[in-house]
């Protein structure tokens, strides 16, 4: 389609990547860098594509953002409170609500957003998020800092709900552990998966 | 495909690319179509309130068929059939939703043998042979084919009534649709003129239709608008859907979905398999009779079945409800397991449901009634929307959001924030499928995970994305594949291969790929970005083929931390 070739041209004969450094070293610093593939606006110039992703105030500052910061509320915010920040930036950022000429840096800006509710709705992820805030790792976004908080435990939420308490504590030190012997998440998911399979 | 001469318009998949040439200071309004496997209806935003249409027979819901009797095919939008049995012939193709898309192996496409017209399968992976019955000929058509004739009508009803050019549509489609299937149906409207602006999941539609409702009443009690948690659960005759919505001020966060091709078709087929006698063949006038039949059960406790199949062969039965029940009870304990799974998936109590939503037709089923309000402890059913016309009516809502349009009422302050229904990844660790965006993420979404290589100095690697659930590729739908060349000669485990995915809002997923080295500043070799999905027809070959062509030698595995 040739919308789509916008894109690939993008990403072939122009500034095809982003590079950057991570804000501060992660605790699981694995791998050691951040990737930044093409944006997602198929119409615009390649030109102003490459103005938007490095220079926009938007993108560059929500990096810095911490998960409250993104959601706009203080650390000690209610679940109530931070479902409903998350809707009300969802009408602003969503891609269809945002000014058509602004999709770009505001879908960006909502990935982001909903990150932060996704983590900081789940008081068990929060737990963990907020350990590592305490320990000055700001930063919000970026594809192995999910991993920590995103792990999926099958467990029915009732039974969650009662429990969590108790099991913070033994999530605490995995993640502790993790932190000296760490794996990616999908080394995590391919170990719980298939246990009895060798490891080629 | 021999060029017809009938009214499908383009056979381009690139109809997104002619501009239109209607007046750019006024948003063309997408109007909404609900394309059942039995009945369709298609409404749109009049400016104050959503208005379905109706045909000249001033019927709203319109049934799915097209028939292929004279030079001409015509569908059920324009076509009076003279009786239901005229339906039975052969003449007439229905039920493409369960057929679309699908391959000759798929136990769907099995089912849909029992139908009048032909459905034949070679069971080899490729699409399936169906025709239908034109003067002791069988006249061979698609899936697509079908529907984009039947969307043709629909258009040039819609713009008869509407006085204007109808372009843009949205959709709604099944949870369980995989993104090969939502592409054939992207390609019939294409056929029939039309562009899509969404795909929405049916109770996705009706979730949106709930909102609305919700906004309009907490501006009446001028409640902030705190959140509702609801269930909505859709069975029409080819699907069963569920969703789990929480919404707040216009805003409909879909928390899960689960889907599966169930629905009264499976009822019907059930049910005429218990009542035939033995050796005979599903006749049309036995199908005809048992829907009724099932229609009726909804109202009372049990229905007498007479029909007269010919060659001295007489159906004569009285039909109860438990009786009914037992005979069905796979279906009943399939849409059971599909509300439990989105319960779970959602992470809600079934303490915290405010409202439980039922629409489709089945849902007048007593039995399907019973087993939802039961798994979701909920006596009482939201009696707010019609349950036939729930999903069109969203789908023109969205039609109008995604339109532009702006309502002074505040009636069009919504949105929908959609999650994916199935998990999309790809083939690693052997022949395991990796998902990178799991089922139930919130859209529009960007994740990656790293791999590495297999061998020493292995320098292409072959990424194969898959849709689905399975833990093996198998179980799984190809999305398409894609190559990564030029890897620099290392040991195995040593390169970095970064596949991102990416969904936008309008659910197009885009997949990416870079090779980094440790150490190095930037890919190595040039990214790749491929859109998927890739496959065409006979993708149940393609895995097999590139099986027998690489086997292991361009695997990849999940990067384990050194």
């Amino acid at each position: 389609m040739k919308s789509y070739k916008g894109s690939s041209v993008l990403a072939t004969d122009h500034y095809p990547f982003l590079y950057k450094q991570p804000i501060s070293s992660p605790p699981a610093s694995f791998p050691s860098t951040t990737l930044s593939y093409p944006t997602r606006n198929r119409f615009l110039s390649t030109r102003i594509q490459a103005r938007v992703s490095h220079d926009d105030p938007v993108v560059k500052q929500s990096e810095d953002l911490s998960f409250y910061d993104l959601l706009g509320v203080t650390e000690s915010v209610t679940l109530p409170e931070i479902k409903q920040a998350y809707k009300q930036l969802a009408r602003k950022y969503h891609p269809d609500v945002s000014p058509p000429d602004r999709v770009e840096e505001y879908t960006d800006r909502f990935i982001r957003v909903q990150e932060a509710y996704e983590t900081l709705s789940d008081p068990r992820r929060r737990v963990l998020y907020d350990r590592d805030l305490s320990m000055g790792f700001s930063f919000s976004f970026s594809g192995r800092r999910r991993s920590r908080y995103n792990e999926e435990v099958e467990e029915e939420k009732s039974e969650w709900k009662k429990k969590w308490q108790t099991q913070l504590s033994g999530l605490k030190e995995r993640s502790n552990q993790r932190n000296n012997n760490s794996m990616s998440w999908a080394a995590r998911m391919r170990r719980q998966h298939h246990t009895s399979e060798d490891s080629s | 495909m021999a060029e017809q001469a009938y009214t499908v318009a383009s056979d381009s998949e690139n109809t997104g690319e002619e501009k239109s040439s209607s007046s750019p200071s006024l948003p063309e309004i997408a109007v909404g179509i609900d394309i059942g496997t039995s009945q369709c209806s298609i409404a749109v935003w009049n400016g104050s309130q959503v208005h379905i249409l109706r045909n000249t027979r001033n019927q709203k819901l319109i049934k799915s068929f097209v028939t292929f009797k004279d030079e001409v095919p015509a569908g059920g939008v324009s076509n009076q059939l003279a009786h239901e049995q005229e339906m039975l012939t052969g003449a007439a193709v229905f039920n493409m939703k369960r057929l679309i898309g699908r391959v000759d192996t798929d136990p769907v496409v099995h089912a849909s043998k029992s139908l009048p017209f032909l459905v034949q399968t070679l069971d080899i992976g490729v699409r399936p042979f169906i025709a239908a019955l034109v003067n002791n000929a069988w006249r061979s058509t698609t899936p697509e084919e079908v529907l984009a004739i039947f969307l043709v009508e629909l258009r040039l009803m819609a713009e008869a009534q509407l006085k204007r050019a109808v372009r843009n549509v949205v959709l709604t489609v099944p949870v369980s649709f995989s993104r090969f299937q939502l592409t054939r149906i992207e390609r019939a409207c294409a056929m029939a003129g039309l562009h899509v602006l969404r795909l929405m999941p049916e109770p996705t539609a009706v979730a949106l239709l709930y909102a609305q409702q919700q906004q309009m009443s907490s501006h009446d009690n001028m409640g902030s608008g705190s959140e509702r948690v609801a269930v909505i659960f859709n069975m029409g005759a080819g699907y069963c859907d569920v969703a789990v919505t929480a919404t707040a001020g216009g805003v409909s966060q879909i928390k899960a979905l689960a889907g599966s091709a169930v629905g009264g078709e499976d009822i019907l087929q059930n049910t005429m398999r218990h009542v035939a006698p033995p050796n005979k063949e599903a006749s049309g006038l036995l199908r005809v009779a048992i829907q009724d039949a099932i229609h009726r059960l909804s109202k009372q406790d049990s229905v007498q079945i007479e029909v007269d199949l010919g060659d001295g062969d007489k159906v004569s039965k009285v039909l109860d409800r438990l009786e009914f029940e037992e005979v069905n009870k796979n279906v009943f304990e399939e849409c059971e397991r599909l509300v439990m799974q989105c319960l779970r998936d959602a992470k809600v109590d079934v303490g915290d449901i405010d409202d439980v939503i039922m629409v489709g037709g089945c849902s007048y089923i007593p039995k399907v009634r019973a087993v939802v309000s039961n798994v979701c402890k909920k006596e009482e059913i939201y009696k707010e929307v019609n349950p036939l016309e729930a999903a069109v009516r969203g789908a023109a809502l969205e039609g109008a959001v995604t339109s532009g349009i702006h309502d002074p009422f505040g009636s069009l302050d919504l949105l929908t924030i959609q999650a994916t229904a199935l998990a999309v990844g790809v083939r690693a660790n052997g022949n395991k499928f990796i998902p990178v965006i799991p089922r139930n993420t919130m859209v529009p979404a960007r994740r990656d995970l790293f791999f590495t290589t297999v061998h020493d100095n292995q320098k292409e690697a072959l990424i194969v994305v898959y849709e689905g659930e399975g833990e093996s590729v198998e179980e799984n739908h190809l999305l398409g594949y894609f190559k990564i060349v030029g890897i620099p000669a290392a040991a195995k485990g040593v390169p970095e291969i970064n596949v991102c995915m990416d969904i936008d809002a309008s659910n197009a997923l885009r997949v990416f790929a870079a090779v980094l080295m440790p150490g190095s500043k930037s890919p190595v070799v040039p990214v790749i970005e491929v859109r998927m999905p890739t496959v065409d027809d006979g993708h149940g070959w393609c895995a097999q083929a590139l099986n027998v062509k690489f086997g292991s030698s361009l695997d990849l595995v999940t990067l384990q931390r050194k």
